[in-house]
């Protein structure tokens, strides 16, 4: 039996308030731009943002632009969901490795049961929020 | 002295309930009352109050303080232990440490939470930036993720995580304080057959928030000794983890810091998993208790369904696990809800299972699980085998 995945996309969002460590992040979303933390130290990226390297401890991070591209770590198909997306279900949840190497949690979109699968390939896909910052997605690559 | 100096001298517990009619307080002061008749010591004996977190107590960041006034306890230690499900046995491992550094020498370790009836809790955390917006209802969700993955790595016999949940189950039937919702027995295909709330997580996977307390009274061998009290159970291993791969940016999440957790409380205990007698592992979701029996060293990483499949869980097998039926079919007492299974292990050491006691009373190996993290597992793991009188 197939079935039919929401994508949640009429569902409206209220904006998140930014952090004073990950506000670089969601302003560029105003331009759909996706922008990781790097720690210059170890060479590595993190997500979701912090005040602090998880590798050291030191504070020598940069945001750097990535493409977004990557490919599914693990899924989850919500059946249950609370208010505003009550009455959507089911649609996706999925956690996202990207090819920087951090692993990031968003709706997948656009992509029927029959299509998702652990390793898939897939890209960014934006939704605009009230505010002017879009919340990132992920779609089929 | 030592964390096996301490001594557990007396458990009580709250029938759970869908939702307490009786204020958190009247609960705490049911299971004080309890803990004094069956303990015999007086109320201005007790010097320390540990306190698990609580969703009720979330509001109110003198807890423990506010607790300690409203139960009329004057105590030279006193305190919450903030880390998720984990709490409960954090209180017992705290107790015995500030029992053996001199600080206080008369313990009551407090679980009372009514998380269905007053939620006061407001999360600080990165909800509200990073999952809120993904429609993304917590615990179930995690543990869909998690579930997936590990079919991915391992493949996954739900078929097994059924039998666990059979045998749970059954054992709430025979434990009178269990939710009454839940005493009703279940077969493979009811849990098969569950409904899906984040697929492959199904209904029968997974706690029901309730209402309810327990606790138990720690003290030194040497205390319990002169007070006459012959009946104790001592913690002789304690491992506790949180943020288990914190500087790392990608984590199995097959992979749980009770792995390290364990280590030290077997190290500690001298004991191997194949001398554990019973298992009462937090079980939050079934497979939580499949991952445990791994990370434990029960079995092979990946062989957890298989180990399952080759075990009877019941409080007549080979290896029982959560005689109380667990909080999956006890109920969960919202942040209290560890308590449920060590207070359990507690009552069959001493002999007072009932209709479910356990024959092999040798030792009890009771876990943890607290907090769930963004894209990992969970936040805290902890391990703690007991044994009646060592």
């Amino acid at each position: 039996m197939m079935t039919r995945l929401n994508d949640t996309l009429s569902v409206t969002r209220e904006p998140p308030t930014p952090r004073t460590f990950s506000k670089a992040y969601w302003d560029a979303t105003r331009e759909k731009r996706l922008l990781v933390q790097y720690d210059k130290r170890s060479g590595k990226y993190q997500f979701f943002p912090r005040a602090t390297s998880i590798y050291n401890g030191h504070r020598d991070l940069e945001w750097r632009e990535v493409s977004g591209k990557g490919e599914i770590f693990s899924y989850t198909i919500a059946r249950r969901a609370r208010p505003p997306f009550q009455g959507h279900e089911p649609f996706l949840i999925g956690l996202v490795t990207l090819d920087e190497g951090v692993n990031v949690m968003a709706n997948i979109v656009h992509c029927g049961l029959e299509k998702i699968r652990i390793g898939l390939r897939v890209k960014p896909f934006w939704l605009p929020l009230a505010n002017g910052a879009h919340l990132l997605m992920f779609e089929p690559d | 002295m030592a964390l096996h100096d301490a001594a557990i001298v007396g458990y009580a517990e709250t029938k759970i309930v869908e939702k307490s009619d009786r204020d958190v307080w009247e609960l705490g002061a049911e299971i004080l009352e309890t803990l004094l008749g069956k303990t015999k010591f007086e109320k201005g004996e007790i010097d320390g109050l540990i306190l698990s977190a609580s969703m009720t107590g979330a509001g109110n960041c003198f807890w423990s303080q506010t607790t300690a006034d409203q139960l009329a306890l004057e105590v030279d230690f006193c305190q919450t232990v903030d880390i998720g499900g984990c709490s409960p046995l954090g209180t017992i491992a705290r107790a015995a440490a500030a029992i053996d550094a001199g600080l206080c020498s008369i313990v009551m370790c407090l679980f009372a939470d009514t998380q269905a009836a007053e939620n006061n809790q407001r999360m600080r955390a990165f909800h509200n930036e990073w999952t809120v917006p993904l429609g993304y209802i917590g615990p179930p969700a995690a543990f869909g993720l998690l579930s997936r993955r590990y079919e991915h790595q391992f493949g996954l016999d739900y078929a097994a995580l059924g039998k666990l949940a059979v045998a749970q189950r059954g054992h709430a039937v025979l434990n009178e304080l269990a939710v009454e919702k839940l005493r009703k027995p279940i077969t493979v295909d009811d849990y098969l057959n569950s409904r899906m709330i984040a697929d492959p997580i199904r209904l029968l996977d997974s706690v029901m928030v309730c209402d309810g307390a327990s606790g138990v009274l720690v003290t030194s061998r040497k205390t319990a000794e002169k007070k006459g009290l012959s009946k104790i159970v001592v913690p002789i291993g304690y491992g506790e983890r949180t943020n288990y791969r914190a500087g790392e940016a990608i984590v199995d999440v097959t992979e749980s810091g009770h792995y390290v957790a364990g280590q030290r409380a077997f190290a500690q205990s001298g004991l191997e998993p194949k001398d554990i007698a019973s298992f009462h592992p937090y079980d939050d979701f079934i497979i939580a208790i499949m991952m445990q029996l791994e990370m434990l060293g029960f079995c092979k990483r990946g062989q957890g369904c298989g180990f399952v499949n080759e075990h009877s869980f019941t409080y007549s097998g080979d290896l029982p696990l959560n005689t109380g039926g667990g909080q999956i079919s006890a109920g969960q007492c919202g942040l209290a809800g560890g308590g449920t299974n060590v207070v359990e292990a507690v009552r069959q050491l001493f002999g007072e299972g009932g209709k479910r006691q356990m024959k092999d009373t040798r030792n009890a190996l009771v876990t943890g699980i607290g907090g769930i993290p963004y894209g990992r597992n969970w936040s805290s793991s902890v391990v703690m085998i007991l044994t009646p009188n060592a």
